[in-house]
């Protein structure tokens, strides 16, 4: 959904369209959902037509200035958060794979855990909080990214 | 100016505060527990993060989860509204450890009025009239004694760490006094942590009235007139008006002027309102809040001031958007908070509103986050919205409340709608005849019992 301001020449409105088509192009071309971008006095924001799941990250990633669409939002999170083997983070903060740079993730897809064992680090103001698993089983999904930030609740991983 | 904003509370004033952001051209971030992923500040903020389950204690007020959320959004400044922790000076101070941008008073000035021992001497101390009372906490209960017969029963032991009406006990006579120091203090300790009480006069038939001032942190501070809170139910403000039926011009501008001139010699910073009891023409100062409050819309509406915008810019360092003599205070305005409750046997009503026709038209306000199909969780507040009505005079005010209460429809909970509809028809509401106890009696004599005309 595409947004003017009330600049209607008709000279500009060409270039408008060429505009808003280049970057309709490139929203089909990558996996982006939205598309702003300002200059001169004339600002376009490009969006698909969310109808489930605006990924969850590119809501609050401080990189991504424009707007998500909110209501989106609850579907993709509802999701897995319902799935049996979910286990939500317990707390906000940004998520590592690792326990430190360069080191091995704590676990990977197909591992089997024991219930305790370390899943991933979430770091939060400088303090590492080792996550554990709630469970034994094996880790079928690993829902977020190494350095993704993650609110309360947030679907981790998937232990079946 | 702010790139920014956290807000840190809920329901209605995450959506003003949110509002004033989005007039700034402020991002907003909204954080919110389970129970309000659904809530309409969390819709219309720029981003929103969940920091915990539905216990305050868990999301709205647990420090490291703001702390963290702010971290991964990049926030750089945090609003906290009213209650929760807007009035936790170790939460600013925590804040500015982590160069965040508090939006409310200095770490000091908010301890300095949390207690609300040390706020009177500070008061008295800056030439604020206070009401007559103990020197301090009382302990023994000799002191206490003489110390009441001194100020003259009855008196009001209150807990030096209460405020917001909580924690107050009346001691009608020598005979009462043990009891109430007893219960309060053991009130107090559980309610509060701290078992210190102190003893005021208790003023037979005050009225409430509060002065909101704005400081800019260096010096400067404009006051912004008063509102009357007269009407209250076990000490929660139930409807709000400014200016004060009873207080002419020049009685507001000394009192007006005394709070300034108190609020410039502490270099207070932000908003903050000076809460009065008015009986027989004199003030006595009982507390100060040194946050946003909920009434705020009330002068808002007669000084034409928005009141959250200017806390932000003024905590991002801005000028006071007005010199004290081009402050105006124009027409009348009434607030009505809406809660969730029975009317009549006010037992709280949380549900889904099935159906939500708000009021509208000219002088016409509504401060609520819900919508038809919202539920309101039972975990915090009962505070549906706030109705808020301004007219060129009080009378006209008092009929727009009247029209704008028959208009307003909000099925499928209880909510207090009629409890106004009553009020505005009653004579002593419509001659401003009324003080801080007029309305338990009122309710009390049954004044709920029969549907509106």
């Amino acid at each position: 959904m595409a947004r003017q301001p009330a600049d209607k020449s008709s000279s500009s409105k060409n270039d408008d369209s060429a505009l808003i088509r280049e970057l309709a192009l490139l929203l089909d071309e990558t996996s982006l959902t939205e598309i702003e971008i300002e200059r001169a006095g004339l600002r376009v924001r490009v969006a698909r037509n969310i109808n489930v799941t605006a990924s969850m990250p590119a809501n609050f990633m401080p990189a991504a200035p424009a707007p998500a669409a909110g209501a989106a939002q609850p579907a993709a999170v509802t999701d897995m958060a319902m799935h049996p083997g979910v286990v939500p983070s317990p707390m906000v903060g940004t998520v590592y794979w690792a326990p430190e740079p360069g080191a091995k993730p704590f676990i990977e897809v197909g591992t089997k855990v024991s219930a305790g064992q370390t899943l991933l680090i979430i770091e939060a103001m400088k303090t590492m909080n080792q996550i554990p698993s709630p469970r034994a089983g094996t880790v079928t999904q690993i829902l977020v990214e190494d350095g993704q930030p993650v609110e309360f609740g947030e679907p981790l991983v998937i232990i079946e | 100016m702010f790139d920014k904003i956290l807000i840190a509370n809920r329901g209605e004033i995450a959506l003003r505060v949110l509002r004033a952001c989005k007039e700034l051209g402020i991002a907003t971030v909204a954080v919110h527990s389970t129970a309000d992923a659904d809530a309409m500040h969390v819709r219309l903020a720029d981003e929103s993060v969940c920091i915990g389950p539905p216990p305050s204690k868990d999301s709205y007020l647990n420090i490291p989860a703001l702390l963290a959320a702010c971290e991964i959004t990049g926030a750089d400044a945090v609003h906290p509204g009213y209650g929760f922790l807007s009035e936790n000076a170790r939460f600013a101070e925590i804040l500015a450890e982590h160069n965040l941008e508090f939006i409310g008073p200095k770490a000091e000035h908010i301890r300095l009025m949390g207690d609300k021992i040390e706020a009177k001497k500070t008061a008295s101390k800056l030439g604020i009239p206070v009401v007559p009372g103990s020197d301090g906490a009382v302990s023994a209960d000799d002191d206490a004694m003489a110390i009441a017969k001194a100020i003259g029963f009855p008196v009001l032991v209150k807990a030096a760490a209460g405020g917001g009406g909580r924690g107050m006990k009346v001691a009608h006579s020598v005979d009462d006094l043990a009891m109430a120091l007893s219960t309060a203090s053991n009130e107090a300790k559980s309610a509060f942590g701290d078992a210190s009480v102190y003893l005021e006069k208790y003023l037979q038939k005050p009225r409430h009235i509060e002065i909101q001032i704005l400081g800019d942190g260096r010096g400067g501070a404009i006051h912004l007139g008063e509102r009357d809170c007269s009407l209250q139910r076990r000490h929660q403000k139930v409807w709000e008006e400014g200016p004060s039926p009873v207080l002419s011009a020049a009685a507001r501008a000394k009192i007006g002027a005394t709070c300034a001139k108190a609020m410039q010699d502490m270099k207070y910073l932000g908003v903050g309102t000076i809460e009065f009891l008015y009986e027989d023409g004199e003030f006595y100062f009982i507390e100060m809040n040194t946050r946003i409050q909920v009434e705020h819309p009330v002068t808002e509406m007669i000084t034409d001031i928005d009141l959250v915008l200017e806390q932000i810019r003024i905590a991002a360092g801005g000028d006071l958007p007005a010199k004290q003599e081009e402050i105006a205070i124009i027409g009348h305005a009434i607030e009505c908070r809406i809660n969730a409750e029975n009317p009549q046997t006010f037992r709280p009503s949380p549900g889904k509103i099935a159906y939500y026709h708000p009021p509208g038209g000219l002088g016409v306000r509504v401060d609520s986050a819900v919508y038809a199909g919202y539920s309101i969780p039972p975990n915090y507040d009962s505070l549906v919205g706030k109705l808020i009505v301004h007219g060129r005079n009080r009378n006209e005010a008092l009929m727009r409340l009247r029209r704008a209460l028959d208009e307003f429809i909000i099925d499928g909970i209880d909510t207090t709608i009629p409890l106004f509809q009553t009020l505005v028809r009653n004579a002593d509401i419509q001659n401003g005849l009324y003080d801080i106890h007029w309305l338990e009696r009122f309710l009390a004599l049954g004044g709920m019992d029969e549907e509106p005309a």
